[in-house]
């Protein structure tokens, strides 16, 4: 196992999440695509504490900070798929576009 | 002498304190103007000690510094700024006691004289002014102080188509005064009154430039003091109260532009060709204000035409370099043009009348109004030893040193034909049988009479101050310059003038009191004449003519410009682009959280390709 | 060579349970592939001697941040549960991965640091930095799980408010019913 390897596996890993947040209608899937992402992200910050830091530890620290933001996010959107679906009866991304010019 | 910026602070102050508050106050607070104007009076003497004492001085503060230009708000005072001090607040003091009873019954009473110390404020300002872009704000300031006095009565049209025939006819000139003012400074880089003349005594300014600068701003001066040929709103602005006439139209506000060219007046000597059109002006002015006041039939009016011509003697002085002779002819006719006023509204005070075909006799119901009349129009029309006399002399002698015997021919023609029209408006309105109509007309209340018996003993006494009455005091033109001659009479001139004046009020007499000579004879037997002058030369006509079908028709050629490539390619067609690519932009916009993350995305890596270009290349 | 062993099973399944959760149709299958992915990328994490990290990773996104998901799919009762359909966008969404993973496949590639050995970081280390050099940070990220949770709190409960004003008025379907 090499730190290239690795990073290959997050980036390949990150690439499915993007594929997933760009390609599901459902917002929830849309979130977990985005759990995926976050993950990847902290496969690689383990990989290069693992391999390049002196102390070993600073990639760790961060993938802590990743983890605590991954889950006040979980948190707060599941909050707002509620929301959205009391208001508007579907969780689709495709039909909540009260942006709409 | 530093307290003089206080004498229009006051007025100044007391314009807003009349407007805002001044409702809570009894009256409306229009107390306020006669005290602010009495404040100034008082000062008036304090600066008047200290420059006797002490001589010209000037002080400012620096109102902007931009490169090498420096502006400031700055004051100058000199003989020529003391004596208009004293008049303005003098007459405008005496004209305010006076509109107290006169202006009694109106609804905008206290506009009235809010406006009033708006315009002694600009008025002062502008005597006092330093340098000509600070003039110019108080002259634009006086013009619109008149602009709204003539419209007084505005719901009547007549009065709101004077006042505003006033402001554009004068803005035709101050236009071309700014520009003069421009010309100046991109000649010599400076507002400064005192050191543009003295570049223009040196030779600094180009003659091409002084002479072009010059003549721009006789321009203003002529718009103002309506000289030919600006003289048509002059008229028209009897249409504004009675007290407005007195103050603005015969003793102050015309009057500024005869003030301006004598604050510049070593600038103008500098330019001859300038002061040749200047003297030209006048004189033409002078015989045709004399000949119409000659035909006029209402009191206002004539008195009005009357002020035109004997601005255009001021003029003609001023262009005959004579200009000790100018001022003090100003000097003796503010009191005795404003006395005449107040005893016209005097007379529509308690007659309502003032066409003098009606009226007549008034001498027996109104003494007191008689009184001043008479002695005004004595004193304007030259008689020994009134304060017109004194004026008219000098005034001669400068005709006759500056432009010789032609210009000094038609003066003494202009002088015979004051002294004709005086009597001729006199007579027929005080003197002879009282008309039935009139039975019911009643003096007017004291705080009118008395502003004018003062003027009244003015209008009498002050021609004396051109003597010289104690040693030190070469006499009122030697003051203003000191490096003339002192006073002294041309006997032949003198005794020729007191002639034509004793001939003008005899042949009044005999035309119109005596019924020797008919008016009407003479009327019928030059019908030509006749025409002309009761069309006023056609003046009014003309420029009628010339707004129907020269400026009214540019007018529309530039309104269709405005409206089709200004308004509709410019304005609204810049809204209608903007509106047209929205239209077009906002489909990117679909409001699909899916759109722009793959927005995001593939910025993402364009911006990583960029980057990896970047650093490889 | 078993870690590589090792790591290339965990990998394969990192990746194949993670094309399971964007692929797959029915949303219940795609919250278990997710857990799945989680406990393998967990297990990566000790393989590249990060235990503690495995620990949390187990314990936040395998416990609380499924269950989160599974609740919000529950308390949204949609129609097609089990057989969702996807954007229209979905072959750019292909074309935008495979670049992503182009770019960044490049510059890993690229980036080749000169000494890279694996070693493990004690427990004690990360969390004397933890609580050292990084206690503000750390005091923040507390505060941010605070005022989400908080968020999530209001924005959850004015939503139950409103909805029982409604119901009250005789209004029988949510907002979004009437739609």
């Amino acid at each position: 196992m090499t730190l290239l390897m690795m990073e290959l596996l997050s980036g390949a890993l990150f690439a499915i999440g993007l594929y997933g947040v760009l390609a599901r209608r459902n917002a929830v899937l849309v979130l977990m695509a985005i759990e995926l992402m976050l993950n990847a992200v902290n496969i690689n910050l383990i990989g290069y504490a693992a391999f390049l830091d002196p102390g070993r530890v600073l990639g760790q620290v961060l993938a802590i900070f990743v983890i605590t933001i991954a889950a006040a996010e979980a948190g707060l959107a599941l909050a707002i798929i509620l929301r959205v679906y009391r208001n508007r009866g579907t969780v689709n991304v495709d039909e909540i576009n009260l942006m709409k010019w | 002498m530093e307290l003089a910026w206080l004498i229009p602070a006051m007025s100044a102050i007391a314009f807003p304190a009349i407007l805002l508050p001044g409702r809570l106050l009894p009256r409306g607070g229009a107390f306020l103007a006669p005290l602010a104007i009495l404040g100034g009076f008082i000062v008036f003497w304090i600066v008047l000690a200290d420059f006797l004492a002490t001589g010209n001085a000037g002080f400012g503060i620096t109102w902007l510094e931009a490169g090498a230009v420096r502006l400031s708000w700055g004051i100058f005072i000199d003989p020529l700024a003391v004596i208009m001090l004293g008049v303005v607040t003098f007459v405008a003091m005496l004209i305010q006691v006076y509109s107290w009873a006169y202006m009694a019954n109106e609804p905008r009473f206290s506009w009235y004289f809010a406006v009033h110390s708006l315009f002694a404020a600009a008025m002062l300002t502008l005597v006092l002014a330093d340098n000509l872009l600070f003039l110019y704000i108080a002259w634009e300031l006086v013009g619109l102080c008149s602009y709204l006095l003539i419209g007084f009565y505005f719901e009547r049209r007549s009065a709101a188509e004077a006042a505003k025939k006033a402001f554009v006819t004068t803005r035709i000139g101050d236009v071309g005064m700014l520009i003069g003012i421009l010309l100046l400074f991109r000649a010599t880089g400076t507002f400064d009154i005192s050191t543009l003349i003295h570049l223009a005594q040196t030779g600094g300014i180009a003659g091409g430039a002084l002479t072009a600068g010059m003549l721009l701003i006789f321009a203003g001066a002529a718009g103002k003091s309506a000289q030919f040929p600006f003289h048509v709103w002059l008229p028209d602005a009897m249409e504004g109260p009675t007290p407005v006439s007195a103050l603005i139209h015969a003793a102050t506000m015309v009057v500024a532009g005869v003030y301006l060219v004598a604050r510049l007046f070593p600038a103008f000597e500098a330019a001859p060709a300038v002061m040749a059109v200047v003297a030209a002006i006048g004189l033409v002015t002078m015989l045709l204000g004399a000949t119409l006041a000659l035909v006029m039939t209402d009191l206002k009016r004539v008195l009005a035409y009357s002020t035109i011509s004997h601005l255009g003697f001021m003029m003609l002085a001023l262009g005959s370099f004579g200009l000790g002779a100018a001022i003090f002819h100003m000097f003796v006719h503010a009191f005795s043009k404003a006395m005449l006023f107040l005893s016209a509204g005097s007379v529509s005070h308690g007659t309502n009348e003032l066409d003098i075909r009606k009226l007549g006799g008034l001498r027996r119901r109104m003494p007191a109004t008689a009184l001043c009349f008479t002695v005004g129009a004595l004193a304007l029309a030259g008689l020994p030893p009134l304060s017109g006399f004194f004026s008219k002399d000098e005034l001669l002698a400068a005709v006759l040193q500056g432009r010789g015997g032609v210009f000094l021919a038609f003066t003494l023609l202009g002088a015979f034909l004051s002294a004709l029209y005086m009597s001729r408006v006199t007579l027929l309105t005080f003197f002879g049988p009282l008309k039935r109509e009139q039975e019911h007309a009643h003096e007017s209340p004291l705080l009118m009479i008395g502003p004018m018996l003062i003027l009244a003993v003015l209008a009498v006494v002050v021609g004396f101050l051109a003597l010289p009455l104690v040693s030190g005091y070469g006499g009122f033109g030697h003051v203003l310059e000191p490096g003339g001659e002192p006073f002294h009479f041309k006997v032949w001139l003198v005794t020729l003038s007191s002639i034509l004046a004793a001939a003008g009020l005899t042949l009044g007499w005999l035309i119109y009191s005596r019924g020797a000579l008919s008016a009407d004879a003479v009327r019928a037997r030059f019908p030509a004449v006749q025409r002309v002058l009761e069309s006023k030369y056609y003046v009014d006509v003309i420029y009628q003519w010339a707004i129907d079908h020269v400026v009214l028709v540019a007018g529309r050629f530039v309104a269709l410009f405005d409206r089709v490539v200004v308004n509709d390619t410019g304005v609204n067609g810049a809204g209608a682009s903007v509106v047209a690519s929205g239209m077009r932009l906002r489909i990117h916009v679909t409001g699909l959280l899916a759109n722009y993350a793959l927005g995001i995305a593939v910025g993402a890596v364009a911006v990583a390709v960029v980057m990896w270009l970047m650093t490889t290349a | 060579m078993a870690s590589l062993v090792a790591f290339s099973f965990l990998a394969a399944l990192v990746l194949g349970a993670g094309l399971g959760v964007v692929l797959t149709r029915n949303v219940a299958y795609a919250a278990l592939f997710l857990l799945v992915t989680l406990v393998a990328v967990a297990g990566i994490f000790i393989l590249a001697l990060a235990e503690f990290l495995a620990l949390v990773q187990v314990l936040i996104y395998g416990g609380a941040i499924v269950i989160v998901v599974i609740f919000a799919l529950m308390l949204t009762r949609i129609e097609e549960f089990s057989r969702v359909r996807d954007n229209p966008q979905k072959p750019l969404a292909v074309v935008a991965a495979l670049a992503i993973l182009g770019v960044l496949t490049a510059a890993f590639l690229q980036f080749r640091p000169a000494v890279a050995t694996l070693r493990g970081a004690s427990l004690e280390g990360l969390g004397k930095e933890l609580f050292t050099r990084w206690a503000i940070p750390f005091e923040v990220a507390s505060l941010v799980l605070l005022v989400a949770l908080l968020g999530a709190f209001l924005i959850a409960r004015t939503g139950v408010d409103r909805d029982r004003d409604r119901d009250r008025d005789g209004d029988a379907p949510p907002e979004g019913g009437g739609r």
